[in-house]
């Protein structure tokens, strides 16, 4: 025992709101304002699902599985258009506070529409495809890779869509952008961006913005955005193609 | 929505040709009626109707702690509720769905980024006593009837209702030492009114075929592609953007849109503006 005579009294950790210091450009990853962070995708994580995906950005890691098409509920009333049925939940040590670990609503019924523009639901009538998306670890920009990965997931489980999906955010500090934020700079922006689109067809599916904007920073972040969700969409293609050539 | 193909058409051809069903045409908006002061038990009240569209929003100010990372500000919350008497679908948890799809987009429309840039509200304002007691505003929309264009409707009925809430007086006895809950004493008949001045306008840009239309009814909504929703306030900047729809939407149209909106906002902003003055002054006088 260190101390007989005082009162052992325990602290709550102590999560501040510090602003992050940009030095010279530089945040504090070390990545620059308009720099992503280093991506790692696998498809065919989970052996019981017909299609799954792995995303590590940065510290944010995502595992998404698809199960599907099958046969719709039976309480479902008859459609002629597919299904789809998008869950995302956290897991309880994916925050620094230990959370839940129920399902996330709002980034459950986002995700939905950010993929249905982009699926064939007509190829599969009567059915029901399900996305089930968990965030391992939440390191900032969840929703943009939950997106991201669960489109690898459609891909490598044979769904017919129009093109892959990708999504991008941006935060923004007064006057900077910084793309793809991380936790702590997310805690303290004053503003945030998050892109959907079909790079292949420039279609954007979903769009959000959040805290105050002009038009043409607006415009400024949409070209940042488009731009990262391009190559995002060939680092997504190429990790395909390597899975394909695997399993010949 | 079961319409047939004819009315479909209709609907579609209407809008292609810049005239609409009832007679608008596509960036008009119908008529909008605002009542302040309809809920007596509450801080501040508001209804809104835009032609069968008829909503009503409420503000409750209650005692609260300040989160921990925002020690110096109030809290707000909005919620919306679908009532059955607007559609028979919304029975149970059938307007769930909706529900939350307003209240988040409201949310991020109203409320602005994390670190409070383009609030509509100013939380520091909210302040009793730092890090220790705040106000947190509950901000409830109810949908009685719906014929569209919702979330507009709800955006200018929390405005309206921002404009008529008092928050009560609060003479707060600085607590002895750091632990202890300080005194307070809340004032009956001194308000302060809240500052509603800076709470954006909510325009939604609906895409039917290959044109957009501004206060969309329910008909004319069953026949979209995507809905753009965008809070735009008295500057003109940008505060809030949420799409509806699985449709995509090219980058260009999305500017095009974006324009738009701002421009038809700071009508919007003149016209609610003198809606709402001219209700407080009815409320007044009676």
């Amino acid at each position: 025992m260190a101390s007989k005579s005082g009162t052992i009294s325990t602290y709550s950790p102590l999560f501040s709101r510090k602003n992050p210091n940009f030095t010279n450009g530089v945040r504090s990853d070390g990545r620059h304002f308009h720099e992503c962070r280093l991506a790692f995708l696998r498809t065919g994580a989970v052996n019981a699902a017909s299609g799954s995906a792995y995303a590590e950005f940065g510290n944010t890691k995502v595992i998404v599985s698809v199960f599907g098409p099958r046969e719709s509920k039976k309480a479902m009333m008859y459609s002629d258009t597919g299904r789809l049925n998008c869950s995302v939940s956290f897991t309880t040590f994916s925050t620094p506070i230990r959370g839940q670990g129920s399902e996330h609503k709002e980034f459950s019924s986002m995700l939905h529409k950010a993929l249905e523009g982009a699926i064939m639901l007509e190829t599969f009538p009567k059915t029901t495809v399900d996305v089930f998306a968990l965030v391992l670890e939440s390191g900032g920009s969840e929703l943009p890779v939950i997106i991201s990965c669960a489109s690898l997931a459609l891909a490598d489980a044979g769904i017919a869509m129009f093109d892959l999906v990708t999504s991008v955010s941006v935060s923004c500090f007064k006057d900077d952008l910084v793309i793809d934020p991380v936790f702590e700079e997310e805690s303290c922006q004053d503003g945030s961006l998050m892109i959907v689109c079909m790079p292949l067809r420039n279609e954007v599916t979903q769009l959000t913005v959040t805290g105050e904007w002009s038009t043409p920073k607006v415009h400024e972040a949409m070209d940042l955005c488009l731009g990262a969700c391009s190559k995002l969409g060939d680092i997504m293609r190429l990790c395909l193609k390597e899975a394909a050539s695997t399993l010949q | 929505m079961g319409l047939s193909l004819g009315e479909k058409n209709y609907i579609k051809g209407g809008i292609a040709d810049d005239l609409r069903c009832d007679g608008r045409r596509r960036l008009d908006y119908r008529s909008i009626a605002i009542d302040t002061g309809v809920i007596p038990q509450a801080n501040g009240s508001a209804r809104v109707r835009m032609g069968s569209t008829d909503v009503i929003a409420s503000v409750k100010a209650e005692l609260g702690k300040p989160s921990s990372y925002r020690h110096d500000c109030g809290k707000v919350s909005i919620f919306v509720d679908c009532s059955p008497t607007a559609a028979p679908m919304f029975e149970g948890r059938g307007g769930d769905e909706l529900s939350t799809e307003l209240s988040v987009a409201l949310e991020r429309c109203l409320l602005g980024g994390k670190s409070g840039s383009g609030a509509g509200i100013d939380l520091s304002s909210l302040k009793i006593v730092e890090g220790k007691m705040c106000w947190d505003l509950y901000i409830d929309g109810l949908v009685i009837s719906s014929d569209g264009n919702l979330l507009d409707a709800l955006g200018i009925a929390i405005k309206a209702a921002l404009s008529n809430t008092g928050i009560p007086k609060v003479e707060a006895m600085p607590g002895t030492s750091a632990e202890e809950e300080p005194e307070i004493d809340i004032s009956d008949d001194e308000f302060t009114r809240l500052d509603s001045s800076k709470v954006p306008i909510i325009v939604t840009l609906t895409k039917v075929g290959r044109h957009y239309v501004v206060d969309a009814t329910i008909e004319e909504e069953s026949q979209m592609s995507s809905a753009v929703s965008m809070s735009v306030n008295r500057q003109g900047d940008v505060c809030g953007l949420t799409k509806r729809g699985g449709a995509g939407l090219d980058p260009s149209i999305i500017i095009d849109m974006v324009s738009v909106a701002k421009h038809l906002s700071q009508q919007l902003i003149a016209t609610v503006d003198s809606e709402i003055y001219a209700a407080e002054a009815r409320e007044s006088s009676a």
